[in-house]
């Protein structure tokens, strides 16, 4: 059991948690210590056995144990030291945290923590499907973790309600494995996860995807017996009259992701309601000095790949914090989502410095030009709300933003406007 | 004459690409595409459509499952007929990633590896 003060604590042992630790270490830290709450650390990457991990990081093709397997390596080797089976319970603004694990309960004081919690799958209860409540409604990843990690095949005949990426996953996952997937019903009128993957796992498969419908009822009393699907009118409401059943035995939900931060409110981080994750600085750092955060806890990304870098970013800050630093409290500028974009992160930017900021749109929208202010960044071909676009705010912007700004709205308009 | 239709995946465009295909099978027209690099992904992926294919073996009494995949993209039509290979497969000792389980596999010059551990 660890306790006791620690240069870096890393509340969650996944990629972005691995990426964290090991950056950390690697600053001449000498206790970084990584808390996770499973059983081993890579997180979700254990159950995700298909390859596109590392594309942009590596340069490589790699499956996600694969890709996991480099950093857990790369941890141990620098000697991070790591909490198995241990859970934080607690935590207060000026960092100190209790840890329940096996061998009981443990504080922790460290000189800087980061949260790397990841995120969870929005369940059918948050989705408000009416019928009855029968066996054989999983989420996406659960059923990832029955057929990939544990061996067990969830159902016979499935439908799939949304197409996010782990959803079109599972589609292809489970029709290798012999299930019949009867369909994938989306309530957009375009698939909520990336293009590779609408192909890849549904077309190539030949798997029915119906766009602009949702699930309207469930059926059966001991296990699901068949759904009603609807198509939806713009406001995602049902139209009577269209109602089909499909006949299944397995309804599973692919249908969003939530950063989960019941530590970070426990801490006193403020979270950003569109994000649902900490609101965080260019350094990664939140609202509370000495708290970090990074990955899908902060907000959902894409790629794994971008996981990591912003998993090393809050390492490094955390690192750097630990020796002393203090953040800068002049010139901060607050980010703006503007038109067509959803969300922007970091949330606030300190003046001058380099940035790398990640925003979402709300709608797909072709040749559209990214505007920082009133300032061009970058001409974009195509954008749609399941692809993140990443780009770098420098001194080259800097110089034409001008000074004595204290908000900043990041657009997206089309070109040929 | 034959109209196939390919989506290009090289970015959230996803341009659906119509190809027409002569008597001999060679490509006669391209129409779709917004860019240079999504016709090269379109006449490959018409020419031959491989992926990266990975699925599970089973593993001895109590070690769980173990990830495997192919170390090379093969024709995604061998993916159901490698999916009956994998089913079979056990695999007792203990094994790292890399490590080779069948050696070009169904003939498709792939091998077929470990790509977690037990």
């Amino acid at each position: 059991m660890i306790s006791g003060v620690v240069d870096v604590a890393v509340v969650g042992g996944g990629p972005a948690g691995l990426a964290a630790a090991i950056k950390a270490k690697e600053s001449g830290l000498e206790k970084v210590v990584i808390i996770e709450r499973g059983g081993y650390l890579g997180g979700l990457l254990k159950q995700c056995i298909h390859n596109g991990f590392g594309l942009f990081y590596f340069r490589e093709d790699l499956t996600g144990p694969e890709y996991a397997r480099r950093f857990i390596d790369k941890a141990h080797d620098l000697g991070v030291e790591v909490m198995l089976g241990s859970m934080v319970v607690k935590m207060r603004p000026d960092r100190s945290m209790v840890v329940s694990s096996k061998e009981g309960l443990s504080c922790l004081l460290p000189k800087a923590t980061v949260l790397a919690m990841g995120c969870r799958e929005r369940s059918r209860e948050s989705l408000s499907i009416p019928g009855t409540r029968p066996a054989g409604i999983f989420t996406a990843g659960t059923a990832q973790r029955y057929v990939n990690v544990e061996g067990f095949i969830p159902g016979k005949e499935v439908v799939i309600l949304g197409s996010g990426d782990v959803g079109m996953i599972m589609a292809r996952r489970l029709t290798l494995e012999g299930v019949a997937v009867r369909a994938v019903v989306e309530v957009l009128p375009y698939v909520g996860g990336l293009i590779r993957n609408e192909v890849q796992c549904l077309h190539d498969f030949d798997i029915p995807l119906w766009l602009e419908h949702t699930v309207t009822a469930v059926h059966g009393v001991e296990r699901v017996e068949a759904v009603t699907v609807a198509r939806v009118d713009r406001n995602w409401k049902p139209i009577a009259g269209t109602e089909r059943t499909i006949a299944c035995d397995t309804l599973l939900i692919s249908a969003g992701l939530i950063p989960e931060n019941e530590l970070s409110r426990l801490a006193g981080v403020a979270l950003d309601p569109v994000t649902g994750g900490a609101e965080i600085d260019e350094n990664m750092e939140t609202s509370v000095a000495g708290i970090f955060s990074g990955g899908n806890c902060v907000h959902v990304n894409d790629l794994v790949d971008n996981v990591t870098w912003e998993g090393e970013a809050a390492g490094r800050s955390a690192a750097a914090c630990a020796g002393g630093r203090k953040r800068a409290e002049k010139g901060r500028i607050k980010l703006k989502a503007g038109r067509n974009v959803s969300y922007v992160v970091p949330q606030t930017i300190t003046w001058g410095e380099e940035a790398t900021l990640s925003i979402r749109v709300k709608e797909p929208a072709e040749q559209v030009r990214l505007r920082v202010g009133d300032i061009p960044v970058r001409a974009v071909r195509a954008v749609k709300p399941s692809e993140m676009i990443k780009f770098l705010l420098s001194g080259k912007e800097w110089a034409k933003l001008g000074g004595e700004i204290d908000e900043l709205s990041i657009t997206c308009d089309s070109r040929r406007d | 004459m034959t109209e196939p239709q390919i989506i290009c995946i090289g970015c959230p465009l996803g341009c659906s690409v119509t190809l027409k295909i002569d008597e001999k099978g060679n490509i006669e027209t391209l129409t779709g595409n917004q860019c240079q690099e999504g016709r090269m992904y379109v006449v490959a992926e018409f020419q031959s459509p491989v992926r990266i294919f990975t699925s599970t073996v089973l593993t001895e009494k109590g070690m769980g499952l173990l990830p495997v995949r192919t170390d090379k993209p093969i024709h995604k039509g061998q993916f159901k007929e490698l999916m009956r290979v994998t089913a079979k497969l056990r695999v007792s000792s203990p094994c790292e990633p890399g490590q080779i389980l069948v050696h070009n596999v169904l003939g498709t010059g792939a091998n077929l590896i470990v790509s977690g551990s037990i």
